[in-house]
C-alpha cells in the first residue's frame, strides 16, 4: 500500500510539479535578460493550450504517433525507480541500471519520432541526439556504477546511503561527472543541440503539434525535474530528517535550487556544436573512468 | 586632379585610343569605351590596378539617342578614385561580352542587367534569372523605359532553375521562410552529414520595383522618401545617398551644418545597426543573453533618434540640397549623455564577449574569406575590412561632414566571423566618437541649399559606408523633374555572393552564424518597400487620446 502510495506521490511530483520549475526557469533566464518574462504558470497554460489545439500530422507512421505517448510513459517510469525525499517506490537490486536504461529510452523515442518524421531538420536534429546521446548516457553509466562499487550494491538506496554515510574522493569525481551531463540530458545550452531553434528548427520535433507535442514537451520538462532531484539524492543526501514530508519538502527545493543554477549556466553560454560537445564529453568521459578506478583502488 | 590624369595616362598608354574621356574631376572618371575593348580593360582595372568593381547599372536611353547604356562603376580604394565605364549597345543587337570571368563579384550584376533590360552578357558562367519571380515571362524586361511601371504581365509557366547537388548530397532547404532569417531568402544546403559540400541561392523575393517607380512616377524630392524605406534599418543611408547623388549631378554645394547633421544621423544609425547585429549574432548562437542586453542598450538610441526626428526609424530627414531638421543646441547635452551611456554599457558587453570562451569556439576560424577571395569577390563593408582589405569609404571617399573629421578605419585580418565581430565592435565605438566630435564641430548656419532647376542627363554617384558597407546610388537626371535613372547597389549585394565560398568549409550549425556575419538585409538588396495595406481608414486622434497613446508605449521606459 505504502508503495503505491509513494509511487503515485513520485508521478504526480513529477507530472504535476514539473510545468513549474520551468516556469521558475523561464522567470529565472528573464531577470538575467533583463525581461519581465512570462508569468510562472505559463507552461501550465502551454500544455493547456497544445492539448487543445489541432493535431497536425504530416506523416500518418505508427513511430511518428506513438513516439510521443512512450516518451511520455517512459518518463513516468522512470519517475517510479527516484527516491524522492523517501525510497523509491519500485527500488530492488539492480534499479540503478534499469533507471540508466529508461532514461535512455526517453531519448530514444524522441530520436524515432524525429526520423520517423522524415523532414530533413528533424534528421539532422534525430543525428545530432544521437551522437550525444552515445557520449553523455555512458557517463551517466559510469558514475552510477562508481557508486555502486563503492556501496558494493547496485540499488540506489545503498548508493545513496553509502554517500551520506562516508563521502569519498571518488565519489565526488562520480558526482561532478554527473552534474556535468545534467545539461545535456535536459537539452539545456550550451548542450541543446539537437533541438537548437536558431539552427535546424526544433530538430526532432519539428512537424510536431498538438497533443503530441504537448506529450513531448511535458516528458521533456519531467526528465528535468528527474534528473536533478536524481542528482540530489545520490550525491547531495545529507540534509534528511526522521520525518517522511520534511524530507520531500527538502527535496522538492533541492530541485528547486538546482534548476536554477542549470539554468544560470544555459543563460551564459552560446549553444556549442556538435563536434565541439563530443570533444567535451569525450573528456568527460575520461574523467568519470578515472574516478570509477579510484573507486576500485578503494579510494 | 592627378591622381585621375595619371590613371587616365595609364590606360591610353596600355589600350591607345580605347577609351574616350567624357569627364574627369579629381573624385571621378566618366569615360566611354566600345564593348570589345571592355573585358580587356576591365580586367586591367581589377586584377592590374586593385580596382573594385561595384555595379554595373543598365539604362535604357533609347528615347534619347536610340541606344542602351551600360555603366561599370569601379572605385580605386587606394587612391579614392572612381571610374565608371560607359558601353553603349545598339538597341538590335543587345549583347556585351561579359566580365564576370575576370571579375567573380559582377555575375550578379549582369545577371541583373539582362532581367531588367534584356541585355545578354556573352559568356556569363551562370546566366540564370536573378531578379525577377519565377513566373515572369521570359520576354519582358521591366526597366526599359516603354514598360509601364503599373504593368502586370499575366503569370508565365514557372520554370524551376535551382542547382541540383552533384554526387549523393542530401539537400537542406533554408528558407524561403526560415526563423533566423528575418526575410526571405531561399539557401538550397547541400549536405553530406553536418558539412555542408555547396549551395545554391535564390533571393529577391520581394523585389517590388522601386527603382522603377523613380522612372515613371516620382519627382525629386519624393525619391528620398522613397528610399528611405528601402531599408527598415539604414534608411538614413539610403535617402542620403540618393540626395548626394542628385547633388553630385546638379553640382548643388550642401551647407555645411546639413552635412553635419547628416554625419551624426548616420553615426547614430551605425550605432543602432551594430548594437542589433551583436545581439542577433548572440541569438544565432543560442546566447540570447547577448541579444536581450545589447537590444537593451540600443534602445536610448531609438528614443534619442525620435527625439531629432520624431521617429524611431525612417526618419525623413533628407531632401535634395540639405536636411529637414535641425538639432538644436539644447539636444546636445540629452545626446551626450545618452553616448556615454552607451558606450560604456556596450564596452561591458563586447569586453564579455571578447573573454567568453565558449563564445569564441563558436566564432574562431567560421566562415573564413581570405583577402584574395574577398577581393575578387568584390565584398565591402566590415566584412571587407575583417578580411583585411582596406575599404572604408568614410575614409577614402570622404563624404557629408567626413573629411573634417578625425577617423581610423576598423581593420582585422582574421577574415572569420570573430574578426567581423571585432570589426564592428571598434566601430561602434569609432560612431560614438564621430557623433560627438560633430556635435562639437557643427558650424552655425542654413541647412538648405537654394539652387535652381536641376540640368537634365548628368550623372551623379554617390558611396556611402552604410553599417552593412558600402552603398551606392547612382542618378542619371532627367528632364521632367525626376530622374532618368536611379540605381541603388545596397552592401548584402555584394556580400551575398562571397556566402557559397564562406561556406564551402563549415557545418549546418554554422550556417545562421556565416550567413548572419555579413549582416544581410535583404530588402536593401532587393530594394523592397513596405506597405501596410491592410488598413485603408484613417482615424482621427483627438490630443488627449494621443498623450495617452504615448505614455503608454513609453511606459517602462525612462525619457525626459
Amino acid at each position: 500500500m505504502r508503495v503505491v502510495l509513494i509511487g503515485m506521490l513520485n508521478i504526480l511530483i513529477v507530472l504535476l510539479l514539473s510545468p513549474l520549475y520551468e516556469g521558475i526557469m523561464r522567470k529565472v533566464r528573464a531577470v538575467i535578460h533583463s525581461r519581465q518574462g512570462p508569468p510562472v504558470l505559463q507552461p501550465y497554460y502551454d500544455l493547456a493550450k497544445l492539448m487543445l489545439k489541432d493535431d497536425q500530422i504530416a506523416e500518418g507512421n505508427f513511430i511518428f504517433k506513438s513516439a510521443p505517448v512512450l516518451c511520455l510513459g517512459s518518463i513516468i517510469l522512470v519517475a517510479l525507480f527516484i527516491p524522492l525525499g523517501t525510497a523509491a517506490p519500485l527500488g530492488f537490486a539492480g534499479d540503478a541500471l534499469v533507471l540508466v536504461y529508461l532514461l535512455t529510452m526517453s531519448a530514444v523515442f524522441i530520436i524515432l519520432g524525429g526520423m520517423a518524421s522524415s523532414n530533413p531538420y528533424a534528421f539532422l536534429g534525430a543525428n545530432r541526439e544521437m551522437m550525444l546521446l552515445l557520449v553523455v548516457e555512458p557517463v551517466l553509466a559510469i558514475s552510477l556504477l562508481t557508486g555502486a562499487i563503492k556501496a558494493h550494491s547496485l540499488l540506489l538506496s545503498n548508493i545513496s546511503g553509502y554517500m551520506l554515510a562516508n563521502p569519498t574522493f571518488s565519489m565526488a569525481v562520480a558526482g561532478l561527472a554527473f552534474f556535468l551531463v545534467i545539461q545535456p540530458e535536459m537539452a539545456k545550452i550550451p548542450f541543446d543541440l539537437a533541438e537548437a531553434e536558431t539552427e535546424i528548427m526544433e530538430g526532432p520535433f519539428i512537424e510536431y503539434s498538438g497533443r503530441k507535442l504537448a506529450f513531448f514537451k511535458w516528458a521533456f520538462w519531467g526528465k528535468q525535474v528527474i534528473f536533478v532531484a536524481l542528482f540530489a539524492q545520490i550525491f547531495l543526501p545529507w540534509l534528511r530528517t526522521s520525518f517522511a514530508p520534511v524530507n520531500i519538502l527538502i527535496s522538492l527545493l533541492e530541485v528547486l535550487v538546482l534548476v536554477v543554477v542549470v539554468e544560470l549556466i544555459a543563460t551564459l553560454n552560446p549553444r556549442l556544436k556538435i563536434e565541439q560537445a563530443i570533444r567535451y564529453f569525450a573528456g568527460i568521459i575520461v574523467f568519470a573512468l578515472a574516478g570509477m578506478a579510484l573507486a576500485l583502488l578503494g579510494l | 586632379m592627378s591622381t585621375g590624369h595619371e590613371l587616365l595616362n595609364q590606360i591610353e598608354t596600355k589600350f591607345p585610343g580605347a577609351v574616350k574621356v567624357d569627364s574627369v574631376t579629381e573624385r571621378v572618371a566618366f569615360l566611354s569605351v566600345c564593348d570589345e575593348q571592355l573585358v580587356a580593360l576591365a580586367d586591367f582595372l581589377a586584377n592590374q590596378m586593385n580596382a573594385r568593381f561595384v555595379m554595373e547599372i543598365g539604362t535604357d536611353k533609347r528615347p534619347v539617342n536610340q541606344k542602351y547604356e551600360l555603366s561599370y562603376i569601379f572605385c580605386l580604394d587606394q587612391e579614392g578614385f572612381e571610374i565608371s565605364l560607359k558601353v553603349m549597345v545598339d538597341e538590335n543587337k543587345l549583347e556585351v561580352p561579359s566580365i564576370t570571368p575576370v571579375i567573380p563579384g559582377a555575375g550578379w550584376a549582369e545577371r541583373e542587367v539582362y532581367d531588367m533590360l534584356g541585355i545578354v552578357a556573352v559568356n556569363h558562367p551562370d546566366p540564370r534569372r536573378l531578379v525577377l519571380a519565377d513566373d515572369w515571362p521570359e520576354d519582358l524586361f521591366p526597366m526599359r523605359k516603354d514598360f509601364e511601371h503599373d504593368n502586370r504581365p499575366p503569370a508565365a509557366e514557372v520554370k524551376k532553375i535551382m542547382k541540383e547537388p552533384d554526387g549523393n548530397a542530401t539537400v537542406v532547404s533554408v528558407g524561403p521562410f526560415f526563423p533566423t532569417l528575418e526575410e526571405p531568402a531561399y539557401f538550397r544546403l547541400f549536405v553530406e552529414g553536418e558539412k555542408v559540400v555547396g549551395c545554391d541561392y535564390r533571393g529577391f523575393f520581394s523585389h517590388r520595383g522601386i527603382e522603377k517607380l523613380a522612372d515613371k512616377v516620382l519627382d525629386y524630392n519624393q525619391v528620398p522618401f522613397m528610399a528611405e524605406r528601402i531599408c527598415g534599418i539604414c534608411g538614413f543611408v539610403h535617402s542620403c545617398s540618393y540626395c548626394q547623388a542628385v547633388e553630385m549631378a546638379a553640382e548643388i554645394e550642401v551647407p555645411a551644418r546639413a552635412r553635419y547633421i547628416r554625419t551624426i544621423m548616420l553615426e547614430l544609425e551605425r550605432i543602432h545597426s551594430h548594437l542589433l547585429w551583436i545581439g542577433l549574432a548572440g541569438h544565432i548562437i543560442g546566447f540570447d543573453t547577448v541579444l536581450m542586453q545589447s537590444w537593451r542598450v540600443r534602445e536610448p538610441v531609438m528614443w534619442l533618434c525620435e527625439q531629432i526626428t520624431g521617429n524611431r526609424k525612417t526618419y525623413g530627414m533628407n531632401l535634395v540640397g540639405g536636411v529637414r531638421r535641425d538639432i538644436p543646441e539644447d539636444l546636445h547635452p540629452k545626446i551626450l549623455e545618452t553616448l556615454d551611456k552607451i558606450e560604456s554599457e556596450s564596452r561591458t558587453i563586447i569586453d564579455a564577449i571578447i573573454k567568453d570562451k565558449p563564445l569564441l569556439m563558436r566564432l574562431q576560424g567560421v566562415g573564413t574569406l581570405s583577402r584574395e577571395d574577398g577581393r575578387k569577390l568584390c565584398v565591402v563593408g566590415p566584412t571587407a575590412r575583417a578580411s583585411g582589405l582596406e575599404t572604408d569609404i568614410r575614409v577614402k571617399y570622404p563624404y557629408a561632414a567626413y573629411g573634417e573629421l578625425d577617423m581610423k578605419a576598423a581593420f582585422q585580418t582574421g577574415g572569420d566571423v570573430l574578426a567581423r565581430t571585432l570589426v564592428r565592435a571598434e566601430e561602434l565605438f569609432t560612431a560614438i566618437d564621430l557623433v560627438r566630435q560633430a556635435l562639437q564641430k557643427m558650424p552655425e548656419g542654413p541647412i538648405m541649399a537654394e539652387f535652381s532647376d536641376i540640368p537634365p542627363y548628368r550623372e551623379g554617384i554617390s558611396l556611402i559606408e552604410a553599417p552593412r558597407g558600402e552603398s551606392l546610388h547612382y542618378v542619371l537626371t532627367g528632364p521632367d523633374n525626376r530622374p532618368y535613372r536611379w540605381s541603388v547597389r545596397a552592401p548584402t549585394y555584394a556580400q551575398l555572393q562571397a556566402i557559397p565560398d564562406m561556406l564551402s568549409r563549415s557545418t549546418v550549425a554554422d550556417f545562421p552564424l556565416i550567413v548572419a556575419s555579413i549582416d544581410p538585409c535583404f530588402s536593401c538588396t532587393e530594394r523592397v518597400e513596405t506597405v501596410d495595406r491592410s488598413s485603408h481608414t484613417i482615424k482621427t486622434y483627438r490630443r488627449e487620446e494621443l498623450l495617452q497613446q504615448l505614455q503608454n508605449k513609453y511606459r517602462g521606459g525612462e525619457r525626459s
